[in-house]
């Protein structure tokens, strides 16, 4: 029995296909179908255009493609020999407001998606406070990138050498200011405990102190059985660095190092979406990656007891809330602000180079590829997240989302298993 | 009063104009006053698939995204769809510069992809039948206020005052320049010294397309908090029909001056008033606002 879902209410939409075999699910189809060609549309443009159309790939981590281009462009520039570092301060500020897209993108997925269709899947009331609660945060911290950035969305404050921006004491003070507010929702209405006990947290015994939505959200996953659904391949990979995440791929116990050389996109039949494999396997990305190969202690508990499983999945991307709010009072607290913003002088291009640009977004690893010559982009390459994640099967292999939802007895089960991996058809395809 | 039933429509689009518009600080109080009956981001009482297959009643349609011909996502011609529902519309807004003028996306295919009502600068065949109830909003994306502004002059029955495109003219009557906090080195012709500056102007040499670009970004601030142009990157001119230009962080110069002039400003008005400005030195505008050594 074959069975079409819209999925909606994500970053745009998806179809799903489910094939039903005995009840079970057999198969299933990602589709998406909405291409927008910008690799094509940025063939002919000055490089530095680059920051301006690539985060109009999409509107929810818009400000990850921005650090990408801006990545690609300063590798593409020391690759045609130009000698320059980056100030602390311009790498520090870049973190601040990368991590705060991080924390909207995650908190908006928990209260805008994974809460209405946990209440779907149990035919439960929705809460009608959802979408305040998204919209309350959300706005809190990017607010806080907009000090930096001058706007969320689309903002193109990053650009080669640094960052626009030069603080000052009342913008620094301002951004802790809302920081702090997102860290007293985060206590009071996400975790209901102190932040600093939430990050000490490191066994399973310990989550039974866990209040708040989150709380609340990891009992009713194991009070109906749905702690233990969506299990995939149990294969990571993280291929952006940062000071916070390291770039390396989990399989089973062993951690090892990574060469970005052999990450490539396949074509797909029957959706406009590349897959994209590493050394010709389906690797998963997103917080759940970054926290294992960072051994963050309770993931790791998680993982144990659970596997690759929905709650691990979920439990990953809601921690990094509170660990990148953490990591971002400190950023903050550090901030040398006499430091240069940005070191490399406006005009400064080189004619011919190729740049790479790689950055940790909220679903996963971004990377950007450029190739410029005589002055202009001749191609551009975007490989997002979800190609990753959300990828059909590709030579007998199933895309890691897919293999998740195999033998869920129902539709409704297999599209929250798909939305927790954080779905964006806009991204996917771009 | 009977609420007024609002329908939110994605074409070909990056989500961008329904995040930003999620950003408004009162965006339920703006939203308690209407019936809901589509928003991509918030759960409504009417399913995509409702929206798609059967044509429910809805006085305010907002597009968001460029429109292409025969676009056919999740198994439905958009461009049909979206014409549809605008031809029972008592309202239409364009909300963003893709819906408006074809914006960025419009590049991929510029013969097929265009805004709802004009296609950049030009008319559209359909503006005639739509003109009397089109309010034009672009932006990339576009300012959460400007949108609610509409909505709640819509919403009261007041008539909102448009210029030949369509656009509020509260909103797009001003440039971006109107407002930015470094108009005085504006005045004073005093270039900023590179990016990551907070003194300097960017209009001479950085592509600062503020002084020509209608918009009201530095009045109406983004996020409640800055804007481009305050932060200290350039206005690229992304509410415009134009949008995207080439080569955007770098002015295009003739003989050393800006090639295109500030808002019907003649080239003789700038030159005098530059030529006078450029005689003298304003020592305060030439020194940092905070010497951090001191």
């Amino acid at each position: 029995m074959i069975v079409k879902k819209l999925i909606e209410k994500i970053e745009g939409e998806a179809e799903l296909e489910f094939s039903f075999k005995s009840g079970k699910i057999d198969d299933v189809d990602i589709k998406f179908d909405l291409y927008r060609g910008i690799e094509e549309i940025l063939k002919g443009k000055a490089p530095r255009d680059a920051l301006v159309i690539t985060p109009r790939v999409c509107g929810i981590c818009n400000h990850a493609h921005l650090i990408a281009s801006v990545r690609a462009l300063e590798s593409g520039f020391r690759d045609a020999g130009f000698t320059f570092e980056l100030s602390k301060k311009a790498k520090d500020i870049r973190e601040f407001t990368l991590s705060c897209e991080l924390v909207q993108n995650h908190i908006k997925w928990l209260y805008l998606t994974i809460f209405p269709q946990l209440n779907r899947v149990l035919k439960s009331d929705p809460d009608d406070n959802y979408a305040l609660k998204a919209s309350y945060i959300a706005n809190t911290v990017t607010k806080a990138i907009a000090i930096f950035a001058g706007q969320w969305p689309h903002s193109s404050y990053a650009v080669p050498g640094g960052v626009t921006c030069d603080p000052t004491y009342i913008d620094i003070i301002s951004a802790q200011n809302l920081i702090d507010e997102a860290i007293r929702f985060t206590q009071k209405v996400l975790i209901g405990m102190d932040l600093d006990e939430y990050l000490s947290i490191e066994s399973l015994s310990q989550l039974k102190t866990l209040g708040g939505d989150f709380g609340k959200l990891l009992f009713t996953l194991e009070d109906n059985q749905l702690a233990k659904i969506g299990k995939s391949y149990d294969r990571f990979i993280v291929l952006g660095e940062s000071a916070f995440f390291k770039s390396a791929k989990s399989i089973a116990t062993t951690t090892s190092t990574i060469d970005q050389r052999f990450v490539k996109e396949l074509e797909q039949t029957g959706t406009k979406a590349k897959a994209a494999l590493y050394k010709n396997r389906f690797y998963e990305v997103g917080p759940m990656a970054r926290a294992i190969i960072n051994k963050e202690p309770i993931i790791m508990s998680l993982r144990k007891r659970y596997r690759d499983s929905l709650i691990t999945r979920i439990y990953a991307r809601v921690h990094e809330v509170a660990i990148l709010l953490n990591y971002t009072k400190g950023l903050l607290q550090n901030l040398d602000i006499t430091q240069e913003s940005c070191t490399l002088k406006s005009k400064a291009t080189p004619s011919d180079f190729s740049g790479v640009g790689t950055v940790e977004a909220a679903r996963g690893s971004l990377i950007h590829r450029v190739k410029v010559k005589e002055s202009i982009i001749s191609k551009y390459e975007i490989i997002t997240p979800t190609q990753w994640n959300l990828s059909n099967s590709v030579e007998e292999k199933r895309g890691v989302a897919a293999n998740a939802m195999i033998g869920l007895e129902s539709d409704e089960l297999a599209s929250f298993v798909f939305k927790s991996f954080d779905v964006c058809s806009v991204c996917t395809t771009h | 009063m009977k609420k007024l039933k609002l329908l939110w429509l994605q074409s070909l689009t990056c989500n961008g104009n329904s995040h930003s518009f999620f950003n408004h600080p009162d965006l339920f109080a703006i939203l308690s006053k209407f019936e809901l009956i589509y928003f991509p981001l918030i759960d409504t009482k009417y399913s995509l698939e409702d929206i798609l297959h059967k044509q429910l009643e809805c006085d305010i349609l907002i597009i968001e995204g460029s429109i292409k011909k025969g676009l056919i996502k999740n198994g439905v011609d958009y461009s049909k769809l979206i014409e549809n529902y605008a031809q029972e519309a008592k309202h239409i807004i364009t909300a963003g510069t893709c819906a408006t003028f074809g914006g960025v996306f419009k590049e991929y295919d510029p013969e097929r992809i265009s805004g709802f009502c004009f296609d950049k600068e030009r008319v559209k065949e359909n503006f005639n039948s739509y003109k009397d109830k089109l309010i034009s909003l672009p932006g990339c994306p576009i300012h959460p206020k400007w949108l609610s502004y509409v909505l709640q002059m819509l919403g009261s029955g007041n008539t909102i005052p448009i210029d030949k495109l369509n656009r509020p003219q509260e909103l797009y009557n001003i440039t971006v320049h109107t407002g930015c906090s470094r108009n005085e080195y504006f005045e004073w012709k005093i270039d900023t010294k590179g990016f990551g500056h907070k003194e300097g102007c960017s209009f001479y040499e950085h592509g600062c397309q503020g002084p020509y670009s209608r918009g009201s970004c530095n009045k109406i601030l983004w996020n409640d908090t800055s804007s481009k142009t305050i932060v200290g990157t350039p206005c690229f001119g992304c509410t415009e029909p134009t949008f995207p230009k080439e080569r955007l962080f770098f002015t295009k110069t003739n003989m050393g001056i800006p090639a295109t002039m500030p808002l019907e400003v003649s080239k003789r008005a700038y030159l005098t008033i530059t030529g006078i400005a450029k005689s003298f030195t304003i020592k305060r505008l030439e020194r940092n606002i905070i010497d951090y050594d001191s």
